[in-house]
């Protein structure tokens, strides 16, 4: 070796040091071609990513709502149809926490005060001074030890005899059909990650069609001269395993820095959509974005790969 | 090692182009083939390298009879084959050393082990100086030694040749045939289609001969 850029040879022989090898990492060329389907590889991952989100949300609020409903029960104790709520209201209310706190299973009974019930009712009714006026049922709320079954059914009858007025909650209906909305969600976003995937993968397949097409005679070339089905292959797959893995992490990045953003809006006090469950989202669930990419890149790598062994299979 | 046996080709729904070819290569030998433009060599070469299937009749290649073969044998008979196309058929967009080095690539070999032979036998053939050159930038001669280069470089068992001195100078053409000579020495059997009178004059080698279609003149030439 020497500084004119040149090697000795054993047999005497001076031949040009060069860098070698540099189109081989590639066998095809650099395809310029392939912005069309980075855009739409990564406006697939945004929404992909979206639905996930969606999906992730859903997911938690469900299980919030579960977990704060379940395991409690509550009992209304109504005023009478006419007429000022009399002391008869507050005998039944009384005679209500007694039952309740000598129910087996059940381990906290906590009246809940005429200012919390107002609240409970402002979103919808307001707070001005006729709804403080409004005769309002008293609420007695009461926790159930973990694990433990309550007889609700002997709790009823023996509140009905006691406390006439009193209606027992224990919020099985309301989660139920908090649980099959949420479920409605949940598969809605895995509906569209299904879509979207399938949309991904004939994306790529005409991508593919494509690639091949204007790369006829290279591949028909290393065809001739022998080379194995799968070896032709992996120069699409890897190209368009990259390609998808690039482009779809910029969509899915854009979705995460979307979800960032209202959820700081939501930490400073910016509600955009009342009763919706917090749209920030958790760093574990933000994990899941990361699957996106992977996802879009193994569904680019399988389709360009069955893409074009089909093609070449038809190749004599 | 190839055999042929009353093989027709046509394409399509067009006149067969080879009629009832019957001829057999023994191993290691060297055999021209000749006959006027459109005589059917090319399509002849291409049948013989697995470049399209006989529409008809018997293809025998290395003990393996073609219509029965798996396809999934095909590619290592491929690569049995060194072919020196017409139209040279480079990959454009790789030097003349990655050209050169693809059928070792293709044979899972590793560029350390590889780099020094193509680099040797691109320089025996003229090209030393012009490694990293893009076939663009290279004359049609340039062009045409690449392609020869590549075809011999893995030393295949069948070196196919179509027109292989077309367009290099005399001298560089007898380059080639004592390059094609060397191979066919150490156990390699050549088959080049050729116009060229001169050059079968001067190699002593049997030469089959193609009018219309058909193998009508099997005999060897002048020693």
């Amino acid at each position: 070796m020497n500084d004119q850029g040149t090697a000795q040879r054993g047999n005497g022989l001076r031949v040009p040091r060069v860098k070698r090898g540099r189109g081989m990492g590639t066998i095809l060329p650099r395809d310029d071609g392939a912005a069309p389907l980075d855009i739409v590889i990564a406006v697939m991952a945004f929404l992909a990513a979206l639905a996930l989100g969606a999906s992730l949300i859903a997911d938690r609020a469900a299980l919030g709502w579960r977990e704060g409903l379940a395991g409690r029960v509550t009992v209304q104790v109504l005023p009478p149809d006419s007429g000022p709520p009399g002391p008869e209201l507050e005998r039944q209310t009384r005679a209500a926490i007694e039952i309740l706190s000598a129910t087996p299973g059940i381990v906290h009974v906590a009246r809940v005060s005429h200012e919390d019930a107002l609240k409970l009712v402002e979103p919808w009714l307001g707070a001005d001074a006729l709804v403080a006026d409004l005769p309002l049922p008293n609420l007695v709320d009461a926790s159930i030890r973990p694990g433990a079954r309550v007889d609700l059914a002997g709790l009823r009858a023996r509140l009905k005899e006691s406390a006439p007025s009193a209606v027992l909650d224990d919020h099985t209906h309301w989660i139920a059909r908090l649980k099959a909305l949420a479920d409605v969600v949940i598969w809605s976003g895995y509906g569209i990650l299904l879509l979207i995937a399938v949309a991904t993968a004939a994306a790529v397949t005409f991508a593919t069609r494509a690639g091949l097409e204007a790369h006829r005679e290279i591949v028909g070339l290393l065809h001739q001269m022998g080379a194995h089905p799968g070896f032709i292959a992996r120069a699409f797959e890897r190209h368009y395993f990259f390609t998808a893995l690039i482009a779809a992490a910029a969509g899915a990045g854009a979705a995460a820095i979307l979800f960032l953003v209202v959820g700081g809006l939501e930490l400073a006090g910016v509600e955009a959509v009342p009763f919706l469950p917090p749209i920030a989202l958790k760093p574990a669930e933000a994990l899941w974005f990361i699957a996106v990419p992977m996802a879009s890149a193994l569904i680019a790598w399988a389709t360009a790969r069955i893409s074009v062994l089909a093609a070449l299979r038809k190749i004599y | 090692m190839v055999r042929f046996e009353n093989v027709g080709m046509r394409y399509g729904a067009g006149p067969e182009v080879l009629r009832d070819v019957s001829f057999t290569l023994e191993p290691g030998s060297f055999t021209f083939l000749t006959g006027l433009s459109g005589a059917g060599k090319t399509t002849l070469l291409k049948l013989i390298y697995l470049g399209e299937p006989p529409s008809r009749g018997l293809v025998n290649l290395f003990g393996q009879d073609l219509a029965t073969a798996r396809r999934q044998d095909f590619p290592a008979l491929r690569r049995r084959i060194g072919v020196v196309f017409q139209d040279f058929r480079l990959f454009r967009h790789l030097s003349a050393f990655d050209n050169v080095a693809m059928p070792l690539k293709l044979a899972g070999r590793r560029e350390q082990q590889y780099a020094q032979d193509v680099e040797e036998l691109l320089t025996w053939v003229g090209l030393g100086g012009r490694l990293d050159a893009k076939p663009a930038t290279l004359s049609g001669g340039e062009q045409q030694r690449v392609a020869i280069a590549r075809a011999v470089v893995a030393r295949p068992d069948l070196l196919i040749a179509d027109e292989p001195t077309g367009n290099v100078d005399a001298e560089i053409a007898a380059r080639l045939i004592r390059l094609f000579g060397e191979l066919n020495r150490l156990g390699t059997t050549v088959l080049i289609a050729t116009h060229d009178r001169a050059l079968i004059e001067r190699t002593q080698a049997r030469e089959m001969r193609l009018v219309d279609g058909r193998l009508v003149e099997m005999r060897l030439a002048r020693t």
